[in-house]
């Protein structure tokens, strides 16, 4: 645990020995006059990043605010030696209306030379029990991955536009899915970054003026900060899903085309900084429709151009950190069924 | 793509849209609209739950341009919005906002009510829906019926629908509500009526049907043999503030909280299980319970069962507070009651003989709307009974302020003696959802614009308990015995006859 430095290790709260977890979280809440811990869930955060404490402790601090529950912050190190495991106890508290209301408790655990076998026994042992099990795995999903661990799962968070090696990790994920064993929904936080963004383009054809345009659609952009090329690709199969389009990759680049025949050019454009995914722009002809983020605002403006036609709204714009994407997701719960189709298109398209 | 469907729709399925709208709202420059209507709808919008290409036109007598009417808006969202205000957001909802100038008895203004809504649905490119609420004074509905149906407004534009939104209070007995209800069937069918009860768009009260039908826990025991009584209590810490005495002499508490919304809540809480979620399944079932209230006869009865009282000066939160026949706008001599507790029985086979006790007060300690069940004792209890402070399990339901439930059992207290301790386990909504609930006009505005009539009165709810309620105003009103008006210091939990009422029976009012 050479490469972790206290500072980063303070932020985890008080250190307290493994076997006595159970025993410091009484303690804790012991002291609370408030008497304000309640739990709707397990959430656990899991990372082999030895940067990812601070991060993690912020993430697990954000979804409490809508979300107590109790948060377990893995991180595993399967490659260094020697072999040790510490545990940290902390909590969130959320202050509303300037009382002390929703207070959700942390256990840390950094597992030096943290193998499968370490990390299933951790989580099994520190679940409250009857709860559900939230998993967020961040990175790629390693032979930690293992079955006996999915298989406690009941909502599993990834984000396929952080893998490095995503063939293996969809696979993995696909494997995973289909034993017997696992029970579990999946998230992907690169599908769920566009939410809002498809549901303002869903609103924008609410008019029958602007759905006779689909057919006539020639060409689409989809704009998108650096690192979320997947979140754009996966925009793109969506619209080919829906519209029921083949997906053809020339020396031109990306192209959709329609069951009709009609060839939809398709421009990924990475703008470097800004918002995960900016904008969508629709042309035909005589239409040109399109969603973009209004910078520095939580709203997209959905704009309906269609010969002297012109409409505006303000609608809702996508979550911005990972914290909140999640916990909305925990909010409105939902299927996967959308998002599993929309894997075998953009995986013709990595 | 012959048919013409949104291929993208599914994303919109899970969030409850409503199709392209417009709301006119009758008497926009009130107090309601400023301080409810708008802020609930900018708040639709906060979330992106409004519908596509939503307008709102402010129906109302003094002229003012459009950008007057937007400021003056904006300026009380600022202090009443639930989520904040925030001033992009304002720019484009307010764009969204118009204002129509015309008297409610002047048929031309509805007619350039119609020129104005034809003209968005022509930049629209298509019909949209239209709602009509009603937040004016109750005096005015006649008049707006019957100059809608004369504009044709009343009739949706192609294959759109055209609805009516109707507040609070729906009559002042069965013979006003009837009225209204003729005037208004007259002019838009049922389906499209919506009646407001806003108690039915808060969370806690949508809540009792999910504790009731989703948890097997309670329905099993939800019944005679195991409830011995069921408490309902809405208590204000508030009087007379703000001119209300005017209105409120008119109408008591009991025209003007338990015809309404106490029954809304009885209904809830004593229903069978709907056989559908469908608003009608549910309205089916909750009607049943009004209709099978047990009926009083004569003057006596009524006072036997009916305890109505008014506040005499006394004191709240530390403040001093006059009597409530010295109350601004109150009538010096005034029969009204400003606290109303009853006995009531719903003569089913679950309920027989439980009572059902609901009392509203205002000038009471506390401001707390509640629903408490008390279950029977267990048949025999093996420890030494005089040990224990209460025996008996409770299931209460805070609808607000502090929504949530708790349950009250017996426990063993730490010792070598066998002391059993009545303890509380508590769920609120605060500390398990971090999330605010929408507030009520939210979710009922919401729905009236996709349609959902779940969580509005029908017009026989509305019948059957102004039926029920009339008897007691005609015993206590129109016949030569009349019960007695009772009193109670402001600031206490009522008058001592009402505490009577559950002695009588050997029961208590629950200690809120
Ligand atoms: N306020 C609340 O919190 C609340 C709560 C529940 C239910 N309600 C119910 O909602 C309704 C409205 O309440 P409110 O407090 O908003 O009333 P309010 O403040 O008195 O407003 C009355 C509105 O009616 C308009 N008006 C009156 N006479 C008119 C006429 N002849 N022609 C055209 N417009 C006319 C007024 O317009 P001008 O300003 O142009 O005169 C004003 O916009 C009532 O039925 C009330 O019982 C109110």
């Amino acid at each position: 645990m050479s490469n972790l430095s206290d500072s980063s290790l303070a932020i985890l709260g008080q250190e307290v020995p493994l076997g006595r977890v159970d025993k410091a979280l009484k303690e804790l809440w012991g002291a609370d006059a408030a008497r304000t811990r309640a739990s709707l869930m397990n959430i656990a955060v899991y990372s082999e990043d030895p940067d990812s404490l601070e991060r993690n402790t912020q993430l697990l601090g954000e979804i409490t605010r809508e979300h107590s529950c109790r948060g377990l912050l893995i991180l595993a190190l399967p490659d260094q030696t020697p072999p040790q495991a510490r545990a940290w106890i902390t909590a969130h508290c959320q202050l509303y209306g300037g009382h002390k209301s929703v207070c959700s408790e942390q256990i840390s655990f950094v597992l030096a030379g943290g193998k499968a076998d370490q990390v299933r026994n951790i989580v099994f042992a520190h679940l409250d029990s009857d709860l559900p099990l939230v998993f967020c795995w961040q990175g790629d999903l390693t032979e930690n991955f293992d079955e006996r661990l999915y298989s406690v799962i009941d909502m599993l968070f990834v984000d396929s536009s952080t893998w490095c090696k995503p063939e293996t990790d969809f696979d993995r994920l696909q494997f995973a899915i289909s034993q017997n064993t696992a029970r579990f929904r999946v998230y992907d936080l690169s599908w769920l970054r566009s939410h809002s963004l498809r549901t303002a383009l869903a609103t924008c054809f609410q008019s029958k003026l602007a759905l006779e345009q689909l057919p006539l659609l020639r060409r689409m952009e989809i704009t998108h900060a650096s690192g979320h090329r997947v979140a754009a690709l996966l925009m793109v199969a969506w619209v080919a899903v829906r519209l029921k389009c083949t997906l053809d990759i020339c020396q031109k680049g990306l192209c959709l085309i329609t069951a009709e025949g009609q060839r939809i050019e398709v421009l990924v454009t990475d703008n470097g900084a800004g918002d995960p995914l900016q904008g969508i722009f629709m042309h035909s002809d005589a239409a040109n429709i399109s969603v973009t983020r209004v910078s520095g605002s939580q709203y997209a403006k959905a704009r309906v151009e269609i010969g002297d036609h012109l409409s505006e709204e303000m609608l809702p714009a996508d979550l911005g950190s990972d914290g909140e994407l999640i916990g909305s997701q925990l909010a409105r719960l939902g299927g996967q069924s959308l998002y599993f189709q929309m894997v075998p298109m953009l995986r013709g398209m990595l | 793509m012959p048919d013409l469907e949104n291929p993208f729709q599914e994303t919109l399925i899970q969030r409850h849209r409503a199709e392209s709208c417009t709301v006119v709202i009758f008497g926009a420059t009130g107090d309601l609209t400023h301080r409810k209507l708008i802020p609930a709808l900018y708040n639709l919008a906060v979330d992106g739950d409004l519908p596509p290409q939503f307008k709102v036109v402010g129906f109302a007598r003094r002229d003012k341009p459009d950008d007057v009417f937007r400021a003056e808006l904006e300026e009380s969202n600022k202090k009443n919005s639930r989520q904040g205000h925030d001033a992009a957001l304002w720019s484009s909802f307010g764009q969204s906002i118009h204002y129509h100038q015309s008297e409610f008895q002047d048929v031309e203004g509805y007619k350039s009510l119609k020129t104005l809504l034809d003209s968005f649905d022509k930049e629209r490119g298509a019909p949209a829906n239209r709602l009509f609420y009603l937040a004016s004074a109750p005096e005015f509905f006649d008049q707006i019926m019957l100059k809608l149906r004369e504009s044709g407004l009343n009739e949706g534009a192609g294959d759109k629908f055209s609805r009516v939104v109707c507040e609070k209070p729906f009559g002042k007995d069965l013979k006003t509500a009837q009225h209204l209800n003729e005037v208004v069937s007259q002019t838009f069918h049922e389906k499209d009526t919506y009646r407001i009860d806003h108690y039915l768009g808060k969370e806690t009260a949508q809540n009792i049907m999910v504790l009731r039908f989703a948890n097997l826990m309670f329905e099993p025991l939800w019944n005679s043999r195991y409830i011995d009584h069921v408490e309902i209590t809405c208590s204000e810490n508030l009087g007379m503030e703000g001119g209300r005495g005017g209105y409120y002499d008119t109408a008591g508490a009991l025209r003007d909280m338990v015809q309404n919304h106490l029954f809304q809540l009885l209904s809830l809480v004593a229903m069978e299980p709907p056989t559908g979620l469908s608003a009608d399944a549910v309205r089916d079932e909750k009607v049943k319970v009004i209709r099978s209230l047990r009926r009083w006869r004569g003057a006596k009865e009524v006072a036997e069962n009916v305890i109505r009282a008014q506040y005499t000066a006394g004191s709240v939160d530390g403040v001093d507070r006059v009597g409530y026949r010295q109350e601004d706008r109150v009538n010096p001599q005034s029969n009204t009651e400003s606290y109303v507790a009853l006995r009531l029985y719903v003569d089913t086979w679950r309920w027989q003989g439980v009572p059902f006790y609901i009392r509203m007060g205002k000038q009471l300690p506390k401001k707390a709307t509640e629903i408490s069940i008390h279950f029977k004792n267990p048949p025999q209890i093996p420890f030494a009974t005089e040990t224990m402070n209460g025996t008996s399990n409770s299931l209460v339901i805070r609808i607000q302020p502090d929504e949530g439930i708790s349950m009250g059992m017996l426990s063993k207290t730490p010792g070598q003696s066998l002391l059993l301790q009545s303890v509380k386990m508590d769920f609120r909504y605060s500390s398990s959802f971090g999330k605010a609930s929408p507030e009520a006009y939210e979710r009922l505005l919401l729905d009236a614009m996709s349609g959902d009539a779940t969580l509005f009165a029908r017009r026989d709810e509305v019948e059957n308990a102004w039926t029920f309620i009339d008897e007691i105003e005609h015993a206590w009103h129109n016949e030569g015995e009349q019960p007695p008006m009772c009193e109670y210091p402001a600031g206490s939990w009522g008058p001592k006859e009402a505490d009577e009422l559950l002695h009588a029976d050997g029961r208590a009012w629950r200690r809120l």
